[in-house]
């Protein structure tokens, strides 16, 4: 959230939201209809209760469609209720976001093959740099990146011996020893 | 007061107040002011990614250690929404408005005073008026057959989605994507699998640590990297934590009339803080003398803080109320813990003062023990926790995503959950950024599932036929209140217009 230095809220530069909720719509109402297939494979079987498994999901289809419908609508006459302006910029940047998910995608790939301390590691190296970016600082060169690497080591480290030894909670680790 | 209660709290002192019990809610009150401090963790995400720890530590302990952090964090946000203006938690917006105003004006320690002053007192009041009601208001639930359960979830659902945040149609958009993420996998009663897709890794469902995790940590990290990272917080200069005499005098009839106002709002199955503490500040003001009137939105008035701050703890200690006698949670946080009882096996409802009583009474004990740690904790320390807010963004947040690895991994070591946090991380984007509000994804995520087992029952003990909602009186009464939750706002708003 952004302020004025005596602490009023600067509103965000008006942004065009209508491409933005009319995709949140069609997103809703193809993943009704994604249920609405699933559904169909679920069996109606009630036995004694009147009503079978398939039938709350069936409501949760049908009333995301019409939540669906009614967005699509809403937001195609311009028209949507309450809605206030977003915190943050009006417009995103993709280059760092793409760092961030980077990171949780590389540590969902590696964790199992490098262990937790070495894949978290790299994860906050390659977070840490997207978040650097998006406040508008350089990445920074190769030592910096090694530096990030060291500090996410030494964060990932003692938070997975923490947890493994001391609250028996199951963490993978690149050697057998446990400790790495 | 009934001699048997007293001898069950007393119990439940002694359960509480064992060393490594009290050093479980010291570490969940530090943990709890600590992640309340820093913005970008809640207590509902915080519990979430520590849950992992249920497999190893005991319930009482681990109950009240999450109990501490819930407090914790209540406390925690205070300071940073006083001193940054930037409120991690719903129910400290209000404080922020007076509070960073205060603070503004060289009155930071007076603020900081009052709510956490205002949020023991109101905290145990709370605590006492749980203590007393709770067991009472359990005997009765547990008359309370399947259709009268369904019709109280019916009524968290109506007034957590459509009647909290801006708007109806977002709110029940974001019901029914908790729903139907909570219908995945294995259904209880009937063992067909539903919405699958073949996914092996579905069949259990969807964890609602996976779902908070992703929904709240994951995407507040991606949020500040996409939208955030040019925004600036500033941060106000601490001073005494002094109160003056003027001031005491203020605050505490603000204190009591906060918590007066928030522990209805907490008990009902209404959920959040949001109401009750804007309409504790809307009486603030009203009440204010003429010349303390002129201080609201100007130089801070303290009882816009006291109020509040008061409603706020108070509301949050009375969601115990439903959580421990019905096994309703009203708030994403009442929705995880709700989940911790359950990975213990213990089910949540009227029985649990039965069953685990002594559970439920330690829980209670610790909730005042927890009260005044955290004054302590707070006032004399608070320098401490200002610290805190001095760590930069960035690995901030990139931290975050290793204790959300753990949580999210740790729950039952497959990569494929972090594959889905990260989808959920992204879905929490595109729900910020369009304001649909998060709280009801997680209540129905939980709470669907349960309603559906007590909608079948219910229409097996109807034998198949919907009337049996409508033949009882106590579910025909609550059906009435939730027509009239959905229609009343509505009423009011056309009068208005004509």
């Amino acid at each position: 959230m952004q302020h004025t230095p005596d602490g009023h809220l600067i509103q965000a530069a008006t942004v065009n939201h209508r491409p933005g909720q009319l995709a949140v719509a069609v997103g809703l109402l193809l993943a009704s209809a994604c249920m609405a297939w699933g559904a169909t494979h679920i069996s109606s079987d009630a036995g004694y209760a009147g009503v079978g498994p398939n039938f709350l999901p069936w409501v949760a289809t049908l009333a995301l469609a019409v939540c669906g419908l009614l967005l699509f609508w809403q937001a195609w006459r311009g028209a949507y209720d309450n809605m206030p302006e977003p915190s943050g910029a009006p417009h995103g940047d993709w280059h760092s976001l793409a760092w961030v998910v980077g990171g949780i995608a590389a540590n969902a790939t590696l964790i199992e093959r490098l262990g937790f301390i070495a894949s978290c590691g790299l994860c906050f190296a390659l977070a840490v740099r997207g978040l650097r970016m998006s406040e508008g600082k350089p990445g920074g060169a190769w030592h910096q990146s090694m530096k990030d690497l060291l500090i996410g080591f030494a964060i990932a480290a003692p938070v997975f011996w923490l947890f493994t030894k001391v609250l028996a909670v199951n963490l993978p680790a690149l050697t057998a020893t446990g400790w790495l | 007061m009934d001699i048997n209660l007293w001898n069950q709290l007393l119990g439940g002192f002694a359960t509480a107040a064992t060393p490594v019990n009290l050093l479980w809610a010291l570490a969940g009150c530090m943990l709890g002011t600590a992640i309340g401090v820093l913005p970008g963790l809640g207590p509902a995400v915080t519990v979430a990614m520590l849950l992992p720890i249920t497999g190893q530590v005991e319930a009482t302990a681990s109950m009240i250690f999450f109990a501490g952090i819930y407090y914790g964090a209540m406390y925690g946000g205070s300071t940073t929404s006083i001193l940054l203006n930037t409120p991690g938690e719903t129910g400290t917006m209000v404080t922020a408005l007076e509070g960073f105003k205060m603070a503004k004006h060289g009155r930071a320690g007076a603020a900081l005073a009052t709510s956490a002053i205002g949020s023991f007192v109101a905290g145990s009041i709370a605590t006492v008026l749980v203590t007393l009601f709770a067991p009472v208001l359990a005997e009765f639930a547990v008359k309370l057959g399947p259709p009268e359960y369904f019709c109280l979830m019916l009524l968290a659902f109506t007034t957590v989605s459509a009647v909290l945040g801006g708007s109806t149609l977002r709110g029940l958009t974001s019901l029914f994507v908790g729903l139907a993420l909570g219908l995945v996998g294995m259904d209880q009663i009937s063992a067909q699998v539903r919405w699958t897709g073949g996914v092996m890794e579905f069949m259990d469902g969807i964890e609602v640590v996976l779902v908070a995790v992703g929904l709240f940590a994951v995407s507040e990290a991606l949020y500040n990297a996409l939208y955030e990272g040019r925004s600036r917080a500033e941060l106000n200069c601490m001073t005494s934590t002094h109160m003056t005499r003027p001031e005491w005098k203020r605050s505490w009839p603000a204190w009591l009339r906060g918590t007066a106002l928030g522990f209805p709002f907490g008990c009902i199955p209404a959920g959040g803080s949001e109401i009750p503490t804007f309409l504790s500040y809307a009486t603030e003001k009203k009440l204010a003398e003429p010349e303390h009137k002129k201080e609201f939105g100007t130089t801070g008035a303290i009882e816009g803080v006291a109020g509040p701050e008061a409603a706020n703890n108070s509301a949050v200690t009375a969601t115990l109320v439903p959580l421990l006698t019905l096994g309703i949670p009203t708030s994403v946080t009442a929705a995880i813990l709700l989940s911790a009882l359950q990975n213990y096996g213990i089910q949540a409802g009227p029985q649990l003062f039965t069953t685990s009583s002594d559970l439920v009474w330690a829980l209670i004990a610790s909730l005042y023990i927890g009260n005044v740690m955290l004054l302590v904790l707070n006032l004399p320390l608070v320098g401490l926790w200002v610290k805190l807010l001095k760590i930069p963004k960035a690995p901030l947040y990139a931290g975050i995503l290793i204790f959300a690895t753990v949580g999210v991994y740790g729950m039952r070591q497959s990569s494929f959950d972090l594959w889905l946090m990260l989808a959920l991380g992204l879905v929490g984007v595109v729900m910020r950024r369009y304001d649909f509000p998060t709280a009801p994804v997680i209540v129905g995520l939980i709470l669907g599932p349960l309603a559906e087992a007590q909608m079948r029952n219910a229409l097996s003990i109807g034998e198949g036929s919907w009337t049996v909602f409508l033949n009882r009186p106590m579910s025909l009464a609550l059906l009435i209140v939730i027509a009239l939750v959905l229609i009343t706002p509505r009423l009011l708003a056309w009068h208005r217009r004509s």
